[in-house]
Protein backbone atom coordinates (compact mmCIF):
# COMPACT_ATOMS: atom_id res chain seq x y z
CA UNK A 1 0.00 0.00 0.00
CA UNK A 2 2.80 2.56 0.83
CA UNK A 3 4.70 1.59 -2.28
CA UNK A 4 1.34 2.31 -4.05
CA UNK A 5 1.13 5.77 -2.78
CA UNK A 6 4.78 6.59 -2.84
CA UNK A 7 4.05 5.30 -6.61
CA UNK A 8 1.28 8.27 -7.14
CA UNK A 9 2.89 10.87 -6.28
CA UNK A 10 6.26 10.14 -7.96
CA UNK A 11 3.96 10.24 -10.98
CA UNK A 12 2.22 13.29 -9.75
CA UNK A 13 5.56 14.93 -9.76
CA UNK A 14 6.95 13.97 -12.58
CA UNK A 15 3.51 14.56 -14.59
CA UNK A 16 4.69 18.40 -15.25
CA UNK A 17 2.14 20.81 -17.59
CA UNK A 18 3.30 20.94 -21.08
CA UNK A 19 2.82 24.53 -22.03
CA UNK A 20 4.74 26.90 -23.80
CA UNK A 21 5.61 30.46 -23.21
CA UNK A 22 3.71 33.72 -24.32
CA UNK A 23 4.97 36.58 -26.09
CA UNK A 24 3.66 39.84 -24.72
CA UNK A 25 0.85 41.40 -26.88
CA UNK A 26 3.20 44.32 -27.44
CA UNK A 27 4.92 45.67 -30.97
CA UNK A 28 7.92 43.87 -29.94
CA UNK A 29 5.89 41.11 -28.39
CA UNK A 30 4.08 40.42 -31.70
CA UNK A 31 7.08 41.01 -33.93
CA UNK A 32 9.46 38.00 -31.89
CA UNK A 33 6.45 35.78 -32.32
CA UNK A 34 5.44 36.19 -35.81
CA UNK A 35 9.56 36.09 -36.51
CA UNK A 36 9.71 32.85 -34.62
CA UNK A 37 6.66 31.44 -36.15
CA UNK A 38 8.14 31.69 -39.23
CA UNK A 39 11.90 30.98 -38.28
CA UNK A 40 10.51 27.50 -36.77
CA UNK A 41 7.77 26.42 -39.82
CA UNK A 42 8.36 27.59 -43.03
CA UNK A 43 9.70 25.37 -45.27
CA UNK A 44 12.02 26.99 -48.16
CA UNK A 45 14.68 29.05 -46.05
CA UNK A 46 17.51 26.68 -47.72
CA UNK A 47 16.47 27.18 -51.05
CA UNK A 48 16.19 30.99 -50.88
CA UNK A 49 18.60 31.05 -49.03
CA UNK A 50 20.72 29.18 -52.16
CA UNK A 51 18.47 31.34 -54.83
CA UNK A 52 18.51 34.83 -53.68
CA UNK A 53 20.81 34.95 -50.13
CA UNK A 54 17.71 34.71 -48.14
CA UNK A 55 19.49 34.96 -44.33
CA UNK A 56 16.17 34.23 -41.36
CA UNK A 57 18.54 36.16 -38.65
CA UNK A 58 19.83 39.09 -40.66
CA UNK A 59 16.08 39.56 -41.69
CA UNK A 60 15.77 39.56 -37.53
CA UNK A 61 18.63 41.88 -36.74
CA UNK A 62 17.05 44.57 -40.04
CA UNK A 63 13.45 44.50 -38.58
CA UNK A 64 13.80 44.18 -35.37
CA UNK A 65 15.12 48.41 -34.72
CA UNK A 66 12.14 49.30 -36.92
CA UNK A 67 9.98 48.14 -34.01
CA UNK A 68 8.82 49.70 -30.81
CA UNK A 69 6.54 49.63 -27.90
CA UNK A 70 5.25 53.14 -28.94
CA UNK A 71 4.13 52.71 -32.99
CA UNK A 72 0.61 52.20 -33.76
CA UNK A 73 -1.00 49.41 -35.25
CA UNK A 74 -0.75 50.76 -38.82
CA UNK A 75 2.98 50.69 -38.55
CA UNK A 76 3.28 47.92 -36.93
CA UNK A 77 1.63 45.99 -39.86
CA UNK A 78 3.90 47.88 -42.50
CA UNK A 79 6.94 47.18 -40.77
CA UNK A 80 5.84 43.01 -39.84
CA UNK A 81 4.85 42.86 -43.79
CA UNK A 82 8.13 44.29 -44.77
CA UNK A 83 9.86 41.34 -43.33
CA UNK A 84 7.55 39.06 -44.64
CA UNK A 85 7.96 40.67 -48.05
CA UNK A 86 11.94 38.99 -47.76
CA UNK A 87 10.71 35.65 -48.04
CA UNK A 88 9.44 36.71 -51.73
CA UNK A 89 6.35 34.19 -51.10
CA UNK A 90 3.06 34.76 -52.12
CA UNK A 91 1.99 31.73 -49.53
CA UNK A 92 2.79 34.43 -46.79
CA UNK A 93 -0.10 36.61 -45.70
CA UNK A 94 -0.04 38.49 -42.03
CA UNK A 95 -4.18 39.89 -41.98
CA UNK A 96 -6.36 42.07 -39.67
CA UNK A 97 -9.76 42.92 -39.86
CA UNK A 98 -8.22 46.56 -41.82
CA UNK A 99 -5.31 44.94 -44.46
CA UNK A 100 -4.03 41.75 -45.70
CA UNK A 101 -0.34 41.97 -46.21
CA UNK A 102 0.92 40.45 -48.85
CA UNK A 103 4.21 40.00 -51.68
CA UNK A 104 2.50 39.26 -54.74
CA UNK A 105 5.64 40.47 -56.52
CA UNK A 106 5.71 37.36 -58.77
CA UNK A 107 2.49 38.81 -60.95
CA UNK A 108 2.62 42.51 -60.50
CA UNK A 109 6.27 42.86 -61.99
CA UNK A 110 4.83 40.80 -64.64
CA UNK A 111 2.56 41.65 -67.92
CA UNK A 112 -1.08 40.07 -67.16
CA UNK A 113 -1.03 38.49 -70.67
CA UNK A 114 -5.20 38.29 -70.25
CA UNK A 115 -7.92 40.33 -70.75
CA UNK A 116 -11.46 40.29 -69.94
CA UNK A 117 -12.90 41.60 -72.71
CA UNK A 118 -10.95 39.30 -74.69
CA UNK A 119 -12.07 36.29 -72.78
CA UNK A 120 -15.47 37.52 -73.03
CA UNK A 121 -15.02 37.26 -77.26
CA UNK A 122 -13.98 33.92 -77.29
CA UNK A 123 -16.73 32.68 -74.23
CA UNK A 124 -19.46 34.72 -75.71
CA UNK A 125 -23.03 34.49 -74.16
CA UNK A 126 -23.97 31.05 -74.69
CA UNK A 127 -20.82 29.11 -73.04
CA UNK A 128 -22.55 26.42 -70.48
CA UNK A 129 -21.51 26.43 -67.17
CA UNK A 130 -20.90 23.27 -64.46
CA UNK A 131 -19.80 24.01 -61.36
CA UNK A 132 -16.43 26.04 -61.63
CA UNK A 133 -15.91 25.20 -65.16
CA UNK A 134 -17.16 27.36 -68.18
CA UNK A 135 -16.47 26.09 -71.58
CA UNK A 136 -18.13 25.93 -74.91
CA UNK A 137 -17.12 24.76 -78.25
CA UNK A 138 -14.47 27.08 -80.35
CA UNK A 139 -15.47 27.70 -84.17
CA UNK A 140 -12.44 25.15 -85.35
CA UNK A 141 -13.74 22.49 -82.95
CA UNK A 142 -11.28 22.94 -80.33
CA UNK A 143 -12.78 22.38 -77.11
CA UNK A 144 -12.47 25.31 -74.47
CA UNK A 145 -12.63 25.12 -71.03
CA UNK A 146 -11.94 28.07 -68.56
CA UNK A 147 -11.37 27.31 -64.75
CA UNK A 148 -10.88 30.58 -63.19
CA UNK A 149 -10.10 29.27 -59.13
CA UNK A 150 -9.57 25.74 -57.69
CA UNK A 151 -11.44 27.19 -55.10
CA UNK A 152 -14.73 26.93 -57.28
CA UNK A 153 -15.91 23.02 -56.50
CA UNK A 154 -16.39 20.46 -59.53
CA UNK A 155 -17.59 16.93 -59.34
CA UNK A 156 -16.52 13.77 -61.18
CA UNK A 157 -20.44 14.18 -62.89
CA UNK A 158 -19.36 17.75 -64.18
CA UNK A 159 -16.41 16.44 -65.87
CA UNK A 160 -17.97 13.67 -67.29
CA UNK A 161 -20.78 16.42 -69.05
CA UNK A 162 -18.01 18.34 -69.84
CA UNK A 163 -15.95 15.90 -71.79
CA UNK A 164 -18.82 13.79 -73.40
CA UNK A 165 -20.02 17.10 -74.25
CA UNK A 166 -16.65 18.21 -76.20
CA UNK A 167 -15.95 14.40 -77.20
CA UNK A 168 -15.80 15.48 -81.03
CA UNK A 169 -13.63 17.94 -80.86
CA UNK A 170 -10.07 17.94 -82.39
CA UNK A 171 -8.38 19.29 -79.14
CA UNK A 172 -9.15 20.88 -76.23
CA UNK A 173 -7.31 23.99 -74.15
CA UNK A 174 -7.44 24.36 -70.71
CA UNK A 175 -7.62 28.37 -69.77
CA UNK A 176 -6.26 28.49 -66.30
CA UNK A 177 -4.57 31.81 -66.22
CA UNK A 178 -5.42 33.68 -63.54
CA UNK A 179 -6.36 30.85 -61.69
CA UNK A 180 -4.57 31.95 -57.70
CA UNK A 181 -5.38 27.84 -56.54
CA UNK A 182 -7.84 26.88 -53.81
CA UNK A 183 -8.57 23.00 -53.55
CA UNK A 184 -5.78 20.81 -54.42
CA UNK A 185 -8.40 18.02 -54.66
CA UNK A 186 -10.36 20.20 -57.67
CA UNK A 187 -6.82 20.56 -59.37
CA UNK A 188 -5.92 16.73 -58.76
CA UNK A 189 -9.67 15.33 -60.10
CA UNK A 190 -8.96 17.27 -62.92
CA UNK A 191 -5.77 16.27 -64.03
CA UNK A 192 -6.73 12.42 -63.45
CA UNK A 193 -8.92 12.87 -66.85
CA UNK A 194 -5.71 13.26 -68.76
CA UNK A 195 -3.78 10.20 -66.98
CA UNK A 196 -4.13 6.94 -68.73
CA UNK A 197 -1.27 5.12 -66.40
CA UNK A 198 0.37 5.44 -62.89
CA UNK A 199 2.65 8.35 -63.39
CA UNK A 200 4.89 10.20 -61.16
CA UNK A 201 4.21 13.97 -61.35
CA UNK A 202 6.25 15.11 -58.25
CA UNK A 203 7.37 14.40 -54.24
CA UNK A 204 6.12 16.15 -51.41
CA UNK A 205 7.51 16.84 -47.87
CA UNK A 206 6.72 18.04 -44.74
CA UNK A 207 9.24 19.38 -41.94
CA UNK A 208 9.81 17.34 -38.54
CA UNK A 209 10.92 19.79 -36.11
CA UNK A 210 11.77 23.47 -35.57
CA UNK A 211 15.46 23.46 -37.64
CA UNK A 212 15.41 25.20 -41.39
CA UNK A 213 16.65 21.85 -42.56
CA UNK A 214 14.37 19.28 -40.59
CA UNK A 215 12.52 17.54 -43.33
CA UNK A 216 10.73 14.36 -43.89
CA UNK A 217 12.02 12.10 -46.76
CA UNK A 218 11.01 12.45 -50.19
CA UNK A 219 7.42 10.71 -50.83
CA UNK A 220 6.74 10.15 -54.39
CA UNK A 221 3.29 11.77 -55.75
CA UNK A 222 1.71 9.30 -58.24
CA UNK A 223 -1.31 10.25 -60.10
CA UNK A 224 -3.67 7.47 -61.29
CA UNK A 225 -5.92 7.49 -64.29
CA UNK A 226 -9.54 8.52 -63.31
CA UNK A 227 -11.96 5.56 -63.63
CA UNK A 228 -14.36 8.11 -65.59
CA UNK A 229 -14.10 9.41 -68.91
CA UNK A 230 -10.62 10.66 -69.88
CA UNK A 231 -9.11 12.45 -72.60
CA UNK A 232 -6.97 11.25 -75.57
CA UNK A 233 -6.62 13.90 -77.57
CA UNK A 234 -4.12 16.82 -77.27
CA UNK A 235 -4.43 19.33 -74.74
CA UNK A 236 -2.90 22.83 -74.03
CA UNK A 237 -2.73 24.29 -70.92
CA UNK A 238 -2.50 28.02 -70.83
CA UNK A 239 -0.85 29.81 -68.14
CA UNK A 240 0.50 33.00 -67.22
CA UNK A 241 2.15 34.90 -63.83
CA UNK A 242 -1.43 34.86 -61.82
CA UNK A 243 -1.30 30.72 -62.28
CA UNK A 244 -0.15 30.17 -58.73
CA UNK A 245 -0.48 27.47 -56.01
CA UNK A 246 -2.66 24.72 -57.08
CA UNK A 247 -2.98 26.01 -60.12
CA UNK A 248 0.88 26.20 -60.52
CA UNK A 249 0.78 22.72 -59.13
CA UNK A 250 -1.88 21.67 -62.09
CA UNK A 251 0.77 22.94 -64.41
CA UNK A 252 3.31 20.98 -63.18
CA UNK A 253 1.12 17.70 -63.37
CA UNK A 254 0.02 18.15 -66.15
CA UNK A 255 3.26 18.83 -68.03
CA UNK A 256 4.34 15.67 -66.95
CA UNK A 257 1.85 13.95 -68.83
CA UNK A 258 2.38 13.07 -72.57
CA UNK A 259 0.09 14.77 -74.83
CA UNK A 260 -0.02 17.85 -72.73
CA UNK A 261 1.25 21.30 -74.31
CA UNK A 262 1.77 24.64 -71.69
CA UNK A 263 1.49 27.55 -73.55
CA UNK A 264 1.81 31.48 -72.54
CA UNK A 265 3.62 32.99 -69.93
CA UNK A 266 5.73 31.57 -66.66
CA UNK A 267 3.64 30.11 -63.84
CA UNK A 268 3.50 32.32 -60.57
CA UNK A 269 4.68 29.49 -58.52
CA UNK A 270 3.44 28.93 -54.97
CA UNK A 271 4.96 25.38 -53.82
CA UNK A 272 4.75 25.62 -50.64
CA UNK A 273 1.32 23.68 -48.79
CA UNK A 274 0.26 27.03 -46.74
CA UNK A 275 -0.61 26.60 -43.19
CA UNK A 276 -1.57 29.04 -40.66
CA UNK A 277 -1.39 30.52 -36.98
CA UNK A 278 -1.90 33.38 -35.26
CA UNK A 279 0.11 36.21 -33.33
CA UNK A 280 -0.63 37.65 -29.89
CA UNK A 281 -2.71 40.57 -31.26
CA UNK A 282 -5.13 38.17 -33.03
CA UNK A 283 -3.52 38.85 -36.30
CA UNK A 284 -3.57 35.72 -38.32
CA UNK A 285 -0.42 34.69 -40.42
CA UNK A 286 0.18 32.18 -43.30
CA UNK A 287 2.89 30.24 -44.63
CA UNK A 288 4.46 27.80 -46.74
CA UNK A 289 4.61 24.57 -44.77
CA UNK A 290 4.99 21.54 -46.79
CA UNK A 291 7.25 21.98 -49.79
CA UNK A 292 6.28 19.95 -52.65
CA UNK A 293 8.80 19.14 -55.97
CA UNK A 294 8.34 18.74 -59.84
CA UNK A 295 8.78 14.86 -60.87
CA UNK A 296 12.51 15.63 -60.94
CA UNK A 297 12.62 16.51 -57.83
CA UNK A 298 13.19 20.12 -58.60
CA UNK A 299 11.22 23.19 -56.68
CA UNK A 300 8.48 24.75 -58.54
CA UNK A 301 8.42 27.48 -55.68
CA UNK A 302 9.40 30.27 -58.25
CA UNK A 303 6.85 28.63 -61.17
CA UNK A 304 7.47 26.86 -64.12
CA UNK A 305 8.15 27.70 -67.90
CA UNK A 306 5.62 27.31 -70.62
CA UNK A 307 6.44 24.57 -73.20
CA UNK A 308 5.80 27.37 -75.83
CA UNK A 309 6.80 30.62 -74.47
CA UNK A 310 4.05 33.47 -76.05
CA UNK A 311 2.07 36.62 -74.75
CA UNK A 312 -1.24 37.92 -75.16
CA UNK A 313 -0.23 40.09 -77.92
CA UNK A 314 -1.88 43.83 -79.05
CA UNK A 315 -4.34 42.67 -81.77
CA UNK A 316 -8.15 42.00 -81.17
CA UNK A 317 -6.90 38.29 -80.97
CA UNK A 318 -5.89 36.60 -77.45
CA UNK A 319 -2.46 35.20 -78.84
CA UNK A 320 -2.11 33.03 -76.47
CA UNK A 321 -5.66 31.11 -76.80
CA UNK A 322 -4.81 31.10 -80.84
CA UNK A 323 -1.07 29.77 -80.57
CA UNK A 324 -3.17 27.08 -78.91
CA UNK A 325 -5.66 26.64 -81.61
CA UNK A 326 -2.93 27.11 -84.18
CA UNK A 327 -1.22 24.24 -82.32
CA UNK A 328 -4.19 21.77 -81.79
CA UNK A 329 -5.02 22.04 -85.35
CA UNK A 330 -1.48 21.28 -86.87
CA UNK B 1 -47.18 3.14 -13.28
CA UNK B 2 -47.70 -0.30 -11.45
CA UNK B 3 -44.92 -1.67 -12.86
CA UNK B 4 -42.41 1.23 -13.39
CA UNK B 5 -43.30 1.26 -9.61
CA UNK B 6 -42.30 -2.57 -9.27
CA UNK B 7 -39.20 -2.07 -11.03
CA UNK B 8 -37.75 0.55 -8.88
CA UNK B 9 -38.81 -1.07 -5.87
CA UNK B 10 -36.36 -4.03 -7.05
CA UNK B 11 -34.36 -1.84 -8.31
CA UNK B 12 -33.99 0.25 -4.64
CA UNK B 13 -33.46 -3.17 -2.34
CA UNK B 14 -31.12 -2.03 0.01
CA UNK B 15 -27.64 -3.83 -0.98
CA UNK B 16 -27.12 -5.55 2.23
CA UNK B 17 -29.86 -7.56 1.69
CA UNK B 18 -28.56 -8.86 -1.44
CA UNK B 19 -24.98 -9.97 -0.94
CA UNK B 20 -24.63 -12.03 -3.44
CA UNK B 21 -25.44 -9.79 -6.20
CA UNK B 22 -23.01 -7.13 -7.60
CA UNK B 23 -23.96 -3.46 -5.41
CA UNK B 24 -23.69 -0.88 -8.77
CA UNK B 25 -23.37 2.76 -8.14
CA UNK B 26 -24.76 4.95 -10.98
CA UNK B 27 -24.25 8.96 -11.01
CA UNK B 28 -24.90 10.99 -13.73
CA UNK B 29 -23.53 14.38 -13.87
CA UNK B 30 -23.30 17.46 -15.57
CA UNK B 31 -20.79 19.88 -15.66
CA UNK B 32 -20.29 23.28 -16.25
CA UNK B 33 -17.04 25.25 -16.33
CA UNK B 34 -13.51 26.57 -17.80
CA UNK B 35 -11.67 25.53 -20.42
CA UNK B 36 -8.13 26.18 -21.73
CA UNK B 37 -6.63 24.66 -24.58
CA UNK B 38 -3.10 24.80 -26.14
CA UNK B 39 -2.28 23.30 -29.60
CA UNK B 40 1.27 24.07 -31.59
CA UNK B 41 -0.30 22.37 -34.55
CA UNK B 42 -3.36 25.25 -34.51
CA UNK B 43 -1.61 28.23 -33.10
CA UNK B 44 1.14 29.28 -30.88
CA UNK B 45 -1.66 31.09 -28.72
CA UNK B 46 -3.32 30.17 -25.43
CA UNK B 47 -7.32 29.85 -25.66
CA UNK B 48 -9.56 30.32 -22.98
CA UNK B 49 -13.30 29.62 -22.43
CA UNK B 50 -15.79 27.71 -20.63
CA UNK B 51 -17.68 24.16 -21.88
CA UNK B 52 -19.81 21.86 -20.85
CA UNK B 53 -19.05 17.98 -19.59
CA UNK B 54 -21.82 14.96 -19.69
CA UNK B 55 -20.59 12.43 -17.44
CA UNK B 56 -21.91 8.81 -16.62
CA UNK B 57 -19.67 7.32 -13.60
CA UNK B 58 -20.90 3.35 -12.73
CA UNK B 59 -19.34 1.21 -10.11
CA UNK B 60 -20.00 -2.49 -9.66
CA UNK B 61 -19.05 -4.46 -6.44
CA UNK B 62 -19.77 -7.52 -4.83
CA UNK B 63 -19.72 -7.39 -1.05
CA UNK B 64 -17.63 -10.42 -0.84
CA UNK B 65 -15.16 -9.60 -3.21
CA UNK B 66 -12.76 -6.38 -2.93
CA UNK B 67 -12.68 -5.61 -6.56
CA UNK B 68 -14.84 -3.38 -8.29
CA UNK B 69 -15.13 -2.51 -11.79
CA UNK B 70 -15.36 1.06 -12.79
CA UNK B 71 -17.03 2.10 -16.37
CA UNK B 72 -17.30 5.76 -16.91
CA UNK B 73 -17.97 7.54 -19.98
CA UNK B 74 -17.26 11.42 -20.34
CA UNK B 75 -18.45 13.94 -23.15
CA UNK B 76 -17.88 17.72 -23.20
CA UNK B 77 -17.77 20.52 -25.68
CA UNK B 78 -15.50 23.76 -24.95
CA UNK B 79 -15.90 27.21 -26.92
CA UNK B 80 -12.66 29.05 -26.11
CA UNK B 81 -10.35 32.11 -27.73
CA UNK B 82 -7.57 33.77 -27.68
CA UNK B 83 -6.87 36.46 -25.14
CA UNK B 84 -7.70 39.02 -27.74
CA UNK B 85 -11.06 37.57 -28.07
CA UNK B 86 -10.10 37.50 -32.21
CA UNK B 87 -10.03 34.21 -32.88
CA UNK B 88 -11.53 30.90 -31.68
CA UNK B 89 -11.53 27.15 -31.33
CA UNK B 90 -13.60 24.70 -30.30
CA UNK B 91 -12.93 21.69 -28.51
CA UNK B 92 -14.61 18.20 -28.03
CA UNK B 93 -14.16 14.91 -26.60
CA UNK B 94 -15.00 11.80 -25.35
CA UNK B 95 -13.63 9.57 -22.90
CA UNK B 96 -14.40 6.45 -21.89
CA UNK B 97 -13.36 4.91 -18.91
CA UNK B 98 -13.15 1.16 -17.65
CA UNK B 99 -10.80 -0.54 -15.55
CA UNK B 100 -10.55 -2.47 -11.86
CA UNK B 101 -9.65 -1.59 -8.14
CA UNK B 102 -8.91 -3.00 -5.20
CA UNK B 103 -10.31 -1.62 -1.96
CA UNK B 104 -9.94 -1.50 1.85
CA UNK B 105 -12.31 -0.32 4.38
CA UNK B 106 -10.58 1.63 7.48
CA UNK B 107 -11.54 3.64 10.73
CA UNK B 108 -14.56 1.22 10.96
CA UNK B 109 -16.12 1.18 7.52
CA UNK B 110 -16.19 4.85 7.38
CA UNK B 111 -13.34 5.56 5.35
CA UNK B 112 -12.59 2.72 2.05
CA UNK B 113 -9.53 3.43 0.15
CA UNK B 114 -9.21 1.48 -3.73
CA UNK B 115 -6.24 1.35 -6.09
CA UNK B 116 -6.07 0.09 -9.40
CA UNK B 117 -5.43 1.32 -12.98
CA UNK B 118 -8.51 2.60 -15.46
CA UNK B 119 -7.95 2.13 -19.41
CA UNK B 120 -8.98 5.83 -21.04
CA UNK B 121 -10.13 5.54 -24.74
CA UNK B 122 -10.44 9.03 -26.02
CA UNK B 123 -11.87 10.59 -29.06
CA UNK B 124 -11.99 13.93 -29.90
CA UNK B 125 -11.18 17.58 -31.81
CA UNK B 126 -9.34 20.94 -31.53
CA UNK B 127 -11.10 22.96 -34.77
CA UNK B 128 -9.66 26.56 -35.26
CA UNK B 129 -12.13 28.59 -37.13
CA UNK B 130 -9.85 30.83 -38.69
CA UNK B 131 -7.16 28.49 -40.22
CA UNK B 132 -7.30 27.34 -43.59
CA UNK B 133 -4.98 24.06 -44.53
CA UNK B 134 -4.57 23.17 -40.62
CA UNK B 135 -8.16 24.34 -39.38
CA UNK B 136 -8.25 21.22 -36.81
CA UNK B 137 -6.86 18.57 -35.05
CA UNK B 138 -7.80 14.65 -34.38
CA UNK B 139 -7.15 14.21 -30.99
CA UNK B 140 -7.35 10.03 -30.77
CA UNK B 141 -5.61 8.15 -27.65
CA UNK B 142 -5.54 4.97 -25.41
CA UNK B 143 -3.56 5.15 -21.85
CA UNK B 144 -3.20 3.24 -19.29
CA UNK B 145 -3.78 5.20 -16.05
CA UNK B 146 -3.15 4.04 -12.31
CA UNK B 147 -6.24 5.33 -10.18
CA UNK B 148 -6.95 5.55 -6.66
CA UNK B 149 -9.98 6.55 -4.83
CA UNK B 150 -10.76 7.41 -1.64
CA UNK B 151 -14.47 7.62 0.10
CA UNK B 152 -15.70 8.84 3.57
CA UNK B 153 -18.78 8.17 4.66
CA UNK B 154 -20.01 10.99 7.32
CA UNK B 155 -22.26 12.51 9.93
CA UNK B 156 -23.73 16.33 9.48
CA UNK B 157 -26.87 17.52 10.17
CA UNK B 158 -28.39 14.23 10.77
CA UNK B 159 -27.57 12.87 7.41
CA UNK B 160 -24.80 10.35 6.06
CA UNK B 161 -22.99 11.85 3.84
CA UNK B 162 -20.27 10.33 1.10
CA UNK B 163 -17.30 12.44 0.43
CA UNK B 164 -14.98 10.69 -3.01
CA UNK B 165 -12.24 11.50 -4.28
CA UNK B 166 -10.75 10.00 -7.37
CA UNK B 167 -7.25 10.23 -8.92
CA UNK B 168 -6.38 8.95 -12.15
CA UNK B 169 -2.89 9.49 -12.95
CA UNK B 170 -0.83 8.82 -16.48
CA UNK B 171 1.34 5.80 -16.83
CA UNK B 172 1.48 4.63 -21.15
CA UNK B 173 -0.21 4.52 -23.51
CA UNK B 174 -0.93 5.80 -27.23
CA UNK B 175 -1.69 8.44 -29.51
CA UNK B 176 -2.71 9.55 -33.15
CA UNK B 177 -0.74 13.28 -34.14
CA UNK B 178 0.41 14.52 -37.38
CA UNK B 179 4.36 14.90 -37.61
CA UNK B 180 5.57 18.70 -36.79
CA UNK B 181 4.48 20.44 -40.01
CA UNK B 182 2.77 17.41 -41.66
CA UNK B 183 -0.83 18.97 -43.35
CA UNK B 184 -3.47 16.38 -42.90
CA UNK B 185 -3.73 16.26 -46.60
CA UNK B 186 -0.34 14.33 -46.89
CA UNK B 187 -2.03 12.00 -44.22
CA UNK B 188 -5.27 11.33 -45.82
CA UNK B 189 -5.33 12.31 -49.22
CA UNK B 190 -1.48 11.10 -50.07
CA UNK B 191 -1.24 8.15 -47.24
CA UNK B 192 2.33 9.19 -46.53
CA UNK B 193 2.46 8.46 -42.66
CA UNK B 194 5.74 9.40 -40.47
CA UNK B 195 5.38 8.50 -36.66
CA UNK B 196 1.53 9.38 -36.57
CA UNK B 197 0.64 6.64 -34.05
CA UNK B 198 3.16 7.16 -31.28
CA UNK B 199 3.46 5.50 -27.93
CA UNK B 200 3.31 8.19 -24.57
CA UNK B 201 4.62 7.90 -21.54
CA UNK B 202 3.56 9.69 -18.07
CA UNK B 203 6.83 12.03 -19.98
CA UNK B 204 5.28 12.64 -23.10
CA UNK B 205 1.87 12.55 -22.01
CA UNK B 206 1.56 13.82 -18.76
CA UNK B 207 -1.95 13.44 -18.45
CA UNK B 208 -4.33 13.39 -15.13
CA UNK B 209 -7.50 13.36 -14.05
CA UNK B 210 -9.39 14.05 -10.73
CA UNK B 211 -12.56 14.23 -9.31
CA UNK B 212 -13.88 15.12 -5.52
CA UNK B 213 -17.68 14.81 -4.69
CA UNK B 214 -20.10 14.52 -2.24
CA UNK B 215 -23.46 12.58 -2.09
CA UNK B 216 -25.97 14.42 -0.23
CA UNK B 217 -29.13 12.35 0.85
CA UNK B 218 -32.31 14.32 0.58
CA UNK B 219 -33.98 12.64 3.92
CA UNK B 220 -32.14 12.21 7.54
CA UNK B 221 -32.95 8.15 6.63
CA UNK B 222 -30.59 5.78 4.90
CA UNK B 223 -31.18 6.66 0.71
CA UNK B 224 -30.17 4.70 -2.37
CA UNK B 225 -30.88 8.35 -3.89
CA UNK B 226 -28.23 10.94 -3.54
CA UNK B 227 -27.66 14.09 -5.10
CA UNK B 228 -23.97 14.92 -6.06
CA UNK B 229 -22.22 18.24 -6.12
CA UNK B 230 -18.31 18.02 -6.96
CA UNK B 231 -15.61 18.95 -9.30
CA UNK B 232 -13.92 17.26 -12.17
CA UNK B 233 -10.49 18.75 -13.36
CA UNK B 234 -9.05 16.52 -16.36
CA UNK B 235 -6.06 17.69 -17.25
CA UNK B 236 -5.32 16.45 -20.94
CA UNK B 237 -2.13 16.84 -22.18
CA UNK B 238 1.02 15.47 -24.85
CA UNK B 239 4.29 16.62 -26.31
CA UNK B 240 5.30 14.30 -29.35
CA UNK B 241 6.36 15.21 -32.74
CA UNK B 242 7.24 18.51 -31.56
CA UNK B 243 3.99 19.73 -31.07
CA UNK B 244 2.51 20.40 -27.69
CA UNK B 245 -1.24 20.33 -26.49
CA UNK B 246 -2.98 20.67 -23.32
CA UNK B 247 -6.62 20.45 -22.93
CA UNK B 248 -7.50 21.31 -19.07
CA UNK B 249 -11.46 21.18 -18.04
CA UNK B 250 -12.36 22.07 -15.08
CA UNK B 251 -16.04 21.41 -14.48
CA UNK B 252 -18.12 22.06 -11.07
CA UNK B 253 -20.41 19.08 -11.36
CA UNK B 254 -23.92 18.26 -10.07
CA UNK B 255 -25.85 14.96 -10.25
CA UNK B 256 -27.41 12.23 -8.56
CA UNK B 257 -26.51 8.97 -7.77
CA UNK B 258 -28.23 5.95 -6.61
CA UNK B 259 -27.20 2.54 -5.81
CA UNK B 260 -29.11 -0.91 -7.16
CA UNK B 261 -28.22 -4.25 -7.67
CA UNK B 262 -30.20 -6.18 -10.30
CA UNK B 263 -32.00 -9.17 -8.95
CA UNK B 264 -32.56 -11.96 -12.03
CA UNK B 265 -35.33 -14.39 -11.60
CA UNK B 266 -36.44 -17.43 -12.88
CA UNK B 267 -39.73 -16.78 -14.52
Amino acid sequence: MKKYIVYLVSLVLLASCVDTEERPNTPTGNFEALWQIIDEHYCFFDYKQKTYGLDWNAVYNKYKVRVSDRMTEDQLFEVLTDMLSELRDGHVNLSYSMDFGRYWAWQEDYPKNFSDSLERRYLGTDYKIAAGIYYRILDDNIGYIRYESFQMPIGEGNLDDVLSYLALCRGLIIDIRNNGGGNLANAEMLAGRFVHEKTLVGYMQHKTGTGHNDFSSLEARYMEPSSSIRWHKPVCVLTNRSVYSAANDFAVIMRALPRVTLIGDHTGGGSGLPMSNSLPNGWAVRYSACPMYDANKQHTEFGIAPDIAVGIGSSDNDEIIETARKYLVR
Amino acid sequence: MMKIKSLLLTLAVPYATLSAQPIITNSQHIGFGPTRVLDTYLSAEHFKGVGLTYLSHTERQRDSIRWSTILEHEANLSSVKDRVDKKQELEGAYNFYWGKLYSWQLLGNRLKLQAGGLVNASLGFIYNTSNGNNPAQARVSLNLMPTGVASYRFQLFNRTLLARYELSLPLAGIRFSPNYGQSYYEIFSRGNYDHNVVPTTFVSAPEWRQMLTLDIPLTTHPSTFNIRIGYLGNMQQAKVNGLRQHVYTHRFLIGFTKRFSIIHRAL
